[in-house]
């Protein structure tokens, strides 16, 4: 079966696969303990808005979004929501709906 | 016969036999639990013939033969029962200018008062010379201050000379003279600012309390521990002089905010055979030099204990400057050195002997409670027993061994009906301040306690002071001790003593430690009991005989190494990091090289060269050349990060250039913002890959951000205690209690207050660098630098402003939990205590902050101690 594009904001990727390598691939340039500039920034609200549970994971809205530590020493994006609060979001669910 | 050869004849024959049976009786008195013996010495000493072979010994130079005179003038005070012989032995102890001796005896009643008025006139005549002659006037007190020999001599030298090295055993009162004569140099108007060097925070702590109650209260000359300019400018400008007591870390962080002009009047260095110390010796070494380079006139006064070469300190004053060291070897205390050996197949059943030149004096039996089984319950119970008197000091190579034996021992003394209440105090500030089922608190209780080095200071003070007062009997403690902190006592037990990870203690260092051992002015004697001396495992070279330290620079012993040295500096050029052998060896001095080099043009210009063979500096510089070529940064920034390599400076400056992040990234994020671990952790990696591999291992670093972030919070040592604890139970990790406190101690100290504020500085300086370079200066921020920051444990001006007014970080914390605002400057804090001054009873603080609080932030406080005499 051919893979079906994938829309993220006005970025189209040809499959899911080529998404999340892509967004991986942002997550890569940066260190635990960064902001996430602008225009990666803009990418992250089109993909957290893909997120099956964006509602709740953005909830009082976007400030920002930050790289930090996940779990076993990994890194992921974290979502800095206007009330000061703060939550970490997995790309693959982004990407393929994973909860 | 000349007088040498009778003072000779006289210990080795004349009176050896007499002189062993006072030792065996005066030792006997201080020792507890011993089989009972029948007392056939004390009547059968002859007084007469044994002081008038005092008399001759006491004068001689000799230190063998003036311990002789000091045992049979204290044996005759203590011991005699006729009026006449203690007078006599009064006499011959300030023959020996023993003066606190004398005034002992007389506290203690053994000595009727008025000595003088029953002497013969031509013995009151010299008394009274004596006493004249062996006096100094303080002028800042207008008081006449007896004084001995040593002191006497350093008095007149350190005033006419610019440098001087003064060098005397524990116990010969060389810190409450040298504070005296500061505060006398400090009065005469001329200088404004002085330092105190002390090579840890605890001798800091002490020092600095030692100077105010010198001083009293309102004090027109200042004190202060804190790294920060404004006393200092104050006093530039005209104001109060002031008197900064620093380690040599702090020293380089006040030179870093003020500047390579920093003026300074007269510098102290305390303990100052420490410059040879691995690592920290260099760091000294340029401390002392900055200082003397930026003031030429500089007076310099090297304080040590027993040393073989105190001139050797003396070796780079400028030219044209008056030098003189100032040594002296005599006994002001009887120490004796007392081996325990268990009598053969009976293990509570100990043979104490005393060990003399050329053998050992059986003194007795010692009966334990129980049979001790190991080497931990060996101290512990020969502690308990012998040192039952109190005063009794344990050494412990571990911290977790003291907390082992300090239990012990308190379940062999008998339990008093009545606590005493500021031992309840001590008692509700550990389980309050650190944790509610840290071993500390039941301990302290029952009079026992222990004490390390990573303890926040303001428990340790109390304990040496309750100590020192006699409430806490038993003190178990690790090598703190030999570190630097003034504590005498009665009794030192010990089996087998390390210092640092395994190292046998050498000879000097054992008997820096020994010598703690009688406390001047308060007791007669000393008594350094060591456990299994024939055991070769705990005493592999036996139980080590007199010795002093021999000073040797590290600098100058790294560099002696020779090829060892420029090898490595040819592969730092090249050497990945975590490739670099042998850098806890070569790296620091490595670093002060390169930094002079860079000043300098060649370290054939250096003061250390004069000490070095020709060729090997020579070959040193042309490493160093090689090196130069690749580094950018300039000698001034090097020069601010003692112990960095310029070239790892250089290193991080390449980093930083290379990145292609936005460079806001790159600075430590507010400790409020939720960025600020996870960039600590990022910073911490980045010093480790790039400048030096600090935080190790790698693994740790999360745990080291961790406690970075709750450090620069201001949380409580309490607090981030129990954060450790649920860390673990969220983790599912499992822990042990007492270990997990001493751990969080360990990294309080080492990592946040130690490392992070030397290796996080640094870093900040290079950053700035690359800011301004690529146009940034919108990120160069001028507040408090992270070094100051990490230093003190705050990041808020309130926090600050309470540690500026004199209270511990403990004190600060616990108090700065009850006040709002985080903005408060002095003034406002001191209005916010005055306001409150009746609700502090309800406010839950521990008796013991209280205090601190009151003494220091309310001017009427009283409840003050008295300055140790040691």
């Amino acid at each position: 079966m051919p893979s079906k594009p994938l829309m993220i904001g006005a970025l189209e990727f040809p499959s899911r696969g080529d998404a999340y390598a892509f967004l991986k691939g942002i997550l890569a340039r940066y260190d635990v303990g960064d902001r996430v500039n602008a225009a990666d920034s803009a990418i992250l609200r089109d993909a957290l808005a893909l997120h099956p549970e964006s509602t709740t994971k953005i909830d009082s809205g976007i400030k920002s979004f930050s790289v930090r530590t996940a779990d076993f020493g990994t890194k992921c994006f974290w979502v800095n929501r206007v009330d000061g609060s703060t939550e970490k979001f997995a790309l693959r669910a982004c990407v393929y709906g994973d909860k | 016969m000349s007088i040498v050869d009778l003072q000779s004849w006289l210990v080795e024959q004349g009176i050896e036999e007499e002189l062993d049976q006072l030792t065996r009786h005066t030792v006997r008195g201080e020792i507890g639990n011993l089989l009972p013996e029948p007392d056939t010495v004390a009547p059968r000493v002859d007084w007469q013939r044994l002081l008038l072979a005092a008399s001759v010994l006491a004068r001689s130079d000799t230190r063998f033969h003036q311990e002789a005179a000091l045992r049979i003038a204290t044996s005759a005070v203590t011991m005699s029962r006729s009026a006449a012989v203690i007078d006599a032995g009064a006499v011959l102890l300030s023959k020996l200018s023993n003066f606190r001796a004398v005034a002992l005896a007389g506290k203690r009643a053994l000595l009727a008062d008025d000595l003088d008025g029953r002497l013969g006139m031509s013995l009151r005549i010299e008394a009274q010379r004596r006493q004249m002659d062996q006096a100094i006037l303080v002028e800042s007190s207008g008081r006449w201050l007896q004084v001995n020999d040593f002191q006497q001599r350093f008095w007149e030298k350190a005033t006419t000379n610019g440098w001087i090295s003064a060098s005397a055993p524990t116990a010969s009162g060389k810190t409450f003279l040298v504070l005296q004569w500061l505060i006398d140099q400090m009065h005469d108007g001329g200088k404004r600012v002085a330092i105190y060097l002390a090579p840890t925070r605890a001798l800091v702590a002490e020092i600095e309390t030692n100077l105010e109650l010198l001083l009293g209260k309102p004090g027109a000359i200042q004190v202060s521990s804190l790294p920060l300019t404004e006393k200092y400018d104050t006093a530039r400008a005209g104001g109060s002089p002031l008197i900064l007591v620093f380690t040599q870390e702090r020293l380089h962080l006040l030179a870093n905010l003020v500047g390579d002009d920093i003026a300074i009047d007269l510098l102290i260095v305390d303990e100052a055979h420490k410059i040879g110390d691995n690592q920290r010796g260099v760091i000294l070494q340029d401390a002392i030099e900055r200082v003397s380079r930026a003031n030429p006139a500089l007076k310099l006064v090297f304080i040590s204990p027993a040393t073989q070469n105190p001139d050797e300190l003396l070796a780079d004053a400028p030219e044209g400057t008056g030098t003189s060291p100032v040594d002296s070897d005599v006994p002001t205390v009887l120490q004796n050195v007392i081996v325990a050996e268990q009598v053969p197949r009976k293990p509570k059943l100990w043979d104490l002997s005393v060990v003399k030149a050329g053998g050992k004096q059986s003194i007795g039996t010692l009966t334990l409670a129980s049979s001790p089984t190991g080497p931990t319950k060996k101290l512990a119970f020969i502690a308990a027993a012998a040192g039952e008197q109190g005063g009794t000091l344990v050494y412990a190579n571990r911290a977790s061994d003291s907390e082992e034996i300090a239990d012990l021992i308190s379940q062999l003394i008998p339990a008093s009906a009545a606590v005493d209440k500021e031992l309840l105090e001590l008692a509700d500030l550990t389980r309050k301040g650190v944790h509610p089922q840290y071993r500390l608190a039941p301990l302290v209780e029952r009079g026992v306690a222990f004490h390390y080095g990573n303890m926040p200071s303001l428990i340790r003070l109390e304990i040496e002071r309750l100590f020192r007062a006699g409430k806490i009997r038993f003190l178990v403690c690790t090598s703190t001790l030999i570190e630097g902190v003034n504590l005498s006592c009665r009794t030192i037990v010990l089996r087998g003593p390390r210092k640092g990870l395994g190292n046998p203690m050498e000879p000097h260092d054992f008997w820096n430690l020994a010598g703690r051992a009688g406390r001047w002015g308060h007791e007669f004697q000393g008594n350094i009991i060591c456990i299994d001396p024939g055991n070769s495992q705990a005493w592999p070279h036996g139980v080590p005989a007199r010795a002093r330290y021999p000073i040797k620079r590290e600098s100058d012993a790294v560099i002696e190494t020779g090829a060892g040295l420029a090898d490595y500096l040819d592969r730092r050029v090249s050497a990945d990091l975590s490739e670099l052998q042998e850098a806890d060896q070569y790296e620091q001095v490595g670093s002060y090289l390169l930094t002079t080099f860079l000043r300098l043009g060649s370290i054939a210009e250096a003061g250390l060269a004069k000490r070095h063979d020709k060729d090997l500096i020579e070959r040193l510089d042309t490493s160093l050349a090689a090196i130069a070529a690749q580094v950018e940064i300039s000698p001034e920034i090097a020069n601010r990060h003692p112990g960095i390599s310029a070239l790892g400076l250089q290193r991080l400056l390449d980093a930083f250039r290379r990145y292609e992040g936005d460079p806001e990234n790159l600075l430590p994020a507010p400790v409020d913002s939720e960025d600020s671990y996870d960039r600590f952790v990022t910073i911490m990696r980045r010093i480790d890959q790039n400048m030096f591999p600090a935080f190790l291992p790698e693994g740790l670093i999360p745990l080291y951000a961790r406690i970075v972030v709750q450090w620069l919070k201001g949380f409580s040592l309490a607090m981030m205690i129990r954060r450790n604890i649920e860390y673990h139970v969220r983790n599912n990790r499992a822990y042990k209690l007492p270990t997990l406190i001493r751990q969080t101690m360990e990294y309080v100290e080492q990592i946040a207050r130690f490392k992070a504020p030397k290796y996080f500085s640094a870093y900040m300086d290079v950053l700035h660098i690359h800011l301004r370079a690529i146009g940034r200066d919108d990120l160069v921020e001028d507040g408090l630098d992270i070094g100051t920051q990490l230093e003190f444990g705050v990041s808020s001006r309130t926090l600050l402003s309470l540690m500026e007014l004199g209270l511990s970080r403990m004190s600060a914390v616990a108090l700065y939990e009850k006040i709002a605002r985080d903005d408060l400057d002095k003034d406002q804090c001191l209005a916010w205590v005055a306001d409150r001054i009746d609700q502090f009873a309800g406010m839950d603080i521990p008796a013991i902050i209280l205090r601190e609080i009151l003494e220091r932030l309310h001017p009427d406080a009283d409840g003050q101690t008295a300055p140790s005499d040691s």
